[in-house]
């Protein structure tokens, strides 16, 4: 009989191991941290504790509390108070007091956690990549690299399938822009449209990325995260002349492909570097787009103090993806950082020798590399023409004065201030920088040093932990950025928080594995990087979708189609200037001021002028246009850049009509218009082909016979009323008819997307 | 309502509506799905937000007319009268008084000064008004005067974006992007937020003071100018009619349904909307803002002369763009900055004239909205970034040539008239000389909790994530001030 019952025990207890044996083990980070956050954290968290419990840590949750109770026993849920409380009947005893019950499911989790041991688990994104992670097993003809592999299994998983490649058309424009912000030119167009090889789409990638234009469009994401503008912000807005040479440092790193260690490293400590170069130094001016205050009467000190905390907020943003907001002013028990390392990584910025005055010292005298390399070519060519003896030309003097023309500016950039006396950093109280606390120094934020564990002195050392393969966030959160670039949405949504706060990774995995490749195998390469997500199958799927899947995955996460996504402001002006051949691709050099209607800068106190620059400037690229904080480009805010005051990660994408009243009347797009309806009509003889022309020069596609009607009819209708309005000469009404062709064209929702 | 849930919306009534588009006229209906006309659903349900429920109260007011002045116009001067600083004129101010403050310009021992122009009592509520606004006496009962209204900043740019966006520093979303964003707009032909600017240039904290911050920036406020295009790129370009024009959105529209039946994109079907709004808005607006069609009365009674840039036209304008249901209309008006460093700054030239400028206007906008039945559903308020200083002026030690005042923002003045506001009441009290507030106090948070009360928003439910914070209008204070409403 006992036996009997022992029996029965053992084979319980097999029921109950097995059980526990096969299910599938609980995810601290994915499954219990949000619940803990949601509904208990409030109370029982760093700040209150209420009965004397706290789920902050493992080991204050299960301490014994002072009423000798225990929330959590580890590997037995039935043991745990925590576990009574949630799913009482008692109104007066049921966990959480206020708000909504834990959902059964929500139980369910917690039970199989505690019962599996209760284990607390660093957030993914603080915990370095595992060097082993690598690609699922799948053997897939759809498949191009590794990614796909990933974002296969993923989709299997879903029950989905991949959509198939996009039309060549589509790609072409979808990976110029991607890779160069603009569209491709008639030669690289027609070589990857004529080329049916399969190596058509590589060739195509390898020249867009060396593509001079590649450090301009980077630059543009760049620009934002540094804040950059030609102004320095507040009441007077007063000019920051030369400031622009810093643009052109970071469009020069873009396409020299800098690796990413050393473009961040020289950006937030080049001054430090032993021998620092004039470009090291011009690379700090990243940290002196901060905003200065003019007005009179302003406290120099609670100016400069706020750049400080701007720069600490901006490289948590930018490179750690770390937000700070709350931090300044007091802790939470999510937040990787709390108060006081918050000032520790404030005393790290806390050094500098610029103090919010009017001359924003310090400053340096230097030329630009892209400088440098036009004084070398320019005397180049002065040398050949003094060996070939002509130098009494116009144009031997011309380049003599050119020549003379550029000289080295003085640019504000970063440099420590002399020891004595030190500036002491203290903690600010509530973050009012006039309620002084304790003094720290220089530190690392615990958490986030856990795997690094290193000590600093100063901001090179902080910049060498943040470009270190071992920084847990550093590559993970780059290499999420591109990724949000090219598919419009983050591996992680939020890809200005990959914290506890942030959203979940949609396919942990591959971020992972990309970001090991980045630092290892690729040695921190961009374009290395971009070449690998480019030429996945994942990246070159159609975006057209079907109901049901619209239905299902709305924002893509899945990944069972190709991105499609609204250009960005400067793309959508750059596309009408290249497509109505007005584009100006020039390079470098001073902001310049294309059309902006009169009055717009009124809004300015103590006015600099807005002067419509000359010569072809005016149809430079948008990331050249001259970037006022209060009062910037109409067109481009309108298309959704932020005014540069802050770092900003991620642009809102609106639509708005605004923005149709733009691309319909703005003069830019009305000339491009105009002149894209010209070039149409030199280019071929009759109507068809003349309007297949047009439509082709902007989605290198030929009209379908439905749109090929519509504009036709467009056309008709247009020439008739323009002939009503008494205009006889054919001529003209033909271009007025092809005008409003064109002008539609400019309009259509695939021209203003990628596709 | 997520924006997939509006789109969702969006394609439902778009294949009601699509005969529209088919037989060539314009549909209606996409544009309701924009974020232009803010979060809420096309259906128009008052008080559902992409933000969640902030409701707590039904509102009292539609919409809000915010008349600025910005430089901070002295409260000594128009409606806090202290006859006690006319016996210590020109003395010097005592230490108790400086102790431990900061001033932007004041250095040393200033002396003190007197009002610089008589105040008379008028209406039945007995509210003090100076000899400087002689139209505004007559409308005092319909006024609630807020006496001690306090900021913490003073220097222009940062009061200016603390009283617009709740925080002195950059980056925020403005006091109309958080309506708007929360409202939206009662017309979907016209942006739900409305600017207007007068005076000799824009206020110190420039666009920042109407742009969205971190919100979309589709709530950002436009800027309606009162000379030239009323909406940049608001015109055809020359020699396109509004026929051509309709024509080619029309074949804009149609290429861009094909699209959408062949890729699947709601956000097609958003851009088809977008475009047709701004068609409408191409004769919405330009009628809107055409105040030459006002009959001559209201232009006598407002003091307005067409095409120009000044404050009456903007009055008038406001009151138009009030019919129209826009939701939030700001009005900036430049030059108060009395600091006596000049004649322009002086309380006897360029404070005269501004007060010469606003007087008549601001009693016309009050009257005519009584007259229409539009003043208990439109909330009006008026008042600079902070007040100014008992003493005068003495900028780095030495006493300015002309008569002013530095900034001060421990306790000025503000009124507001209509939107379920009590009326003819004076709230709040300053000393015997007007450097402080002594009895029920106003912060600038309160301010704009109660403002955001009236439209029926919860300040502290009508919030946005962003850097990991729910940010609000009122950060993490301000009370309702419940004295004040009736």
């Amino acid at each position: 009989m006992n036996k009997i019952i022992i029996g029965i025990g053992i084979l319980c207890l097999l029921a109950l191991v097995s059980f526990n044996f096969f299910e599938e083990e609980v995810d601290f980070n994915t499954d219990v941290r949000p619940i803990l956050n949601a509904k208990c954290m409030s109370c029982h968290g760093g700040v209150r504790q209420e009965a004397g419990l706290s789920f902050l840590h493992r080991e204050a949750a299960l301490e014994t509390l002072p009423s000798g109770d225990h929330a959590i026993v580890a590997g037995s849920a039935k043991k745990s108070k925590l576990i009574e409380l949630v799913q009482s009947d008692d109104p007066e005893m049921i966990m959480p007091p206020l708000g909504d019950a834990l959902t059964d499911k929500e139980i369910k989790v917690l039970k199989r956690w505690i019962n599996q041991g209760a284990e607390w688990v660093d957030h993914w994104a603080y915990i370095p990549v595992d060097p082993e992670v690598s690609p699922p097993s799948i053997s897939s003809a759809w498949s191009s690299n590794p990614i796909d592999k990933f974002v296969l299994k993923t989709l299997q998983d879903k029950g989905y399938q991949p959509s198939p490649i996009a039309d060549k058309s589509a790609l072409l424009r979808r990976v110029s822009f991607d890779l160069i912000g603009l569209p491709p030119d008639d030669e690289l167009a027609n070589q990857f449209l004529d080329d049916s090889s399969e190596t058509a789409y590589e060739a195509l990638v390898d020249s867009l990325l060396q593509s001079p234009h590649f450090g301009e469009r980077w630059a543009a994401m760049w620009l934002d995260l540094a804040r950059y503008a030609d102004s320095k912000g507040y009441q007077k807005d007063n000019i920051r002349k030369t400031i622009w040479l810093y643009r052109d440092w970071v469009i020069d790193a873009f396409n020299s492909d800098m690796p990413f260690d050393q473009f961040t490293i020289k950006q937030l400590a080049g001054d430090l570097l032993q021998d620092p170069s004039d470009q090291d130094y011009l690379a700090t001016a990243f940290h002196r787009n901060t905003m200065t205050n003019d007005e009179g009467g302003t406290d120099d000190e609670e100016y400069r103090v706020a750049a400080v905390l701007d720069r600490v907020n901006t490289t948590y943003e930018v490179w750690l993806a770390t937000s700070m907001a709350c931090v300044q002013c007091h802790s939470h028990p999510y937040d990787p950082i709390d108060h006081e390392e918050f000032y520790e990584s404030y005393a790290v910025f806390n050094t500098t020798k610029d103090a919010d005055d009017g001359r924003d010292s310090p400053k340096k005298f230097l030329l630009s590399d892209a400088q440098r390399r036009y004084k070398t070519q320019i005397k180049h060519e002065l040398d050949y023409l003094k060996t070939v003896g002509d130098t009494l030309t116009d144009s031997y003097k011309h380049k003599v004065s050119t020549l003379s023309d550029v000289l080295p500016l003085s640019v504000p950039i970063m440099e420590e201030i002399d020891r004595t006396p030190d500036r002491a950093s203290h903690i600010f109280e509530r973050g009012n920088w006039l309620v002084k606390g304790d003094t720290v120094s220089a530190k690392l934020p615990g958490k986030l040093n856990k795997f690094t564990n290193l000590d600093i002195k100063n901001r090179l050392d902080f910049a060498n932990w943040i470009a270190s393969p071992e920084n847990p966030l550093t590559n993970r959160v780059f290499v999420n950025r591109l990724w949000e670039q090219l598919f419009g949405t983050g591996l992680v949504e939020t890809i200005e928080d990959l914290g506890t706060q942030g959203a979940k990774p949609s396919h942990p995995e591959l971020l992972d594995w990309l970001a090991l490749q980045f630092t290892t195998d690729m040695k921190w390469s961009m374009k290395s990087l971009l070449k690998e997500i480019v030429m996945s199958s994942t990246y070159r799927q159609s975006s057209h979708v079907s109901k049901e899947l619209m239905r299902e995955d709305a924002n893509n996460k899945w990944l069972a189609r190709g991105p499609r996504v609204r250009l960005s402001a400067e793309q959508i002006r750059d596309q009408a200037m290249v497509v109505g051949g007005l584009f100006n691709p020039k390079l470098y050099g001073p902001s310049v001021m294309p059309y902006q209607p009169e009055g717009v800068w009124n809004t300015i106190r103590h006015v600099a002028k807005w002067e419509t620059s000359q010569e072809g400037d005016q149809y430079r690229r948008g990331l050249y246009t001259f970037w006022r904080r209060v009062s910037p480009y109409p067109s481009m805010i309108a298309f959704d850049t932020p005014s540069r005051e802050l770092c900003v990660s991620r642009r809102v994408r609106t639509n708005t009509p605004i923005q149709a009243l733009i691309t319909l009347n703005d003069p830019v797009y009305v000339e491009a218009a105009q002149s894209l309806a010209q070039a149409s009509i030199a280019a071929a003889d009759d109507l068809n082909s003349q309007i297949q022309t047009a439509y082709k020069k902007a989605l290198f596609k030929i009209p379908d016979d439905e749109i090929m009607n519509t504009l036709l009819t467009l056309y008709k209708s247009t020439t008739q009323k323009y002939r009503e309005d008494g205009i006889q000469d054919q001529d003209e009404l033909h271009r007025k008819g092809m005008e409003n062709v064109t002008s539609v064209i400019f309009n259509l929702d695939e021209f203003i997307m990628k596709t | 309502m997520g924006l997939l849930d509006e789109l969702k919306q969006a394609e439902g009534s778009y294949l009601t509506r699509r005969h529209f588009l088919k037989n060539g006229s314009l549909g209606l209906g996409l544009a309701a799905l924009s974020g232009f006309s803010g979060c809420q659903s096309a259906a128009n349900s008052f008080m559902t937000g992409e933000s969640g429920d902030f409701s707590k109260v039904a509102p009292k007011a539609k919409r809000v007319i915010f008349l600025h002045m910005a430089g901070a116009p002295s409260q000594l001067e128009l409606f806090d009268y202290k006859p006690l600083l006319q016996t210590l004129d020109n003395k010097p101010c005592p230490d108790s008084l400086l102790e431990g403050k900061r001033f932007a310009f004041i250095r040393g021992v200033p002396n003190m000064l007197g009002p610089q122009f008589a105040f008379n009592q008028y209406g039945e509520s007995g509210t003090w008004v100076s000899d400087l606004l002689p139209h505004f006496q007559s409308a005092v009962d319909d006024v609630l005067m807020m006496k001690a209204v306090h900021t913490e900043e003073f220097n222009h740019a940062p009061a200016q974006l603390f009283m617009h966006t709740g925080s002195p520093r950059l980056g925020k979303p403005s006091f109309g992007s958080w309506v708007t964003y929360g409202l939206g707009s009662e017309n979907e032909n016209l942006p739900g937020f409305v600017v207007l600017v007068s005076g000799n240039s824009a206020p110190s904290g420039g666009k920042s003071l109407w742009g969205s911050g971190f919100l979309p920036s589709s709530y950002q406020g436009v800027e309606f100018r009162s000379k030239g295009e009323p909406v940049l790129y608001m015109s055809n370009p020359d020699g396109v009619s509004r026929d051509i024009r309709k024509d080619a959105i029309h074949a804009i529209n149609q290429i861009n349904e094909q699209a959408y039946q062949e890729v699947g994109d709601p956000e097609i079907l958003s851009r088809m909307a977008q475009y047709e709004m701004a068609f409408k808005m191409q004769m919405t607006v330009p009628e809107a803002t055409d105040v030459t069609e006002e009959p001559d009365y209201i232009h006598q009674m407002y003091g307005t002369k067409p095409n120009e840039v000044s404050f009456a036209n903007n009055c008038l304008l406001a009151r138009r763009l009030a019919e129209r249901g826009v939701r939030f209309i700001q009005l900036y008006h430049r030059g108060w900055d009395s600091h006596g460093s000049n004649n322009f700054e002086n309380l006897h030239g360029g404070f005269v004239e501004r007060c010469q400028e606003i007087d008549r206007p601001m009693t016309a906008l009050i009257q005519d909205l009584k007259m229409r039945g539009m003043l208990e559903e439109t909330l009006v308020v008026w008042g600079g970034e902070f007040g100014r200083t008992p003493m005068q002026e003495n900028r780095e030690g030495i006493t300015n040539p002309f008569k002013g005042r530095d900034h001060h923002g421990d306790a000025f003045t503000m009124w507001m008239t209509g939107g379920g506001v009590k009326r003819g009441m004076s709230y709040g009290e300053t000393d015997e000389i007007g450097y402080g507030g002594i009895k029920d106090k106003i912060h600038i948070h309160d301010l704009q909790a109660t403002i955001l009360h009236q439209l029926g928003i919860d300040h502290e439910k009508l919030t946005y994530r962003f850097q990991g914070r729910d940010f609000r209008l009122t950060d993490v204070h301000g009370e309702v001030i419940h004295d004040i409403l009736v």
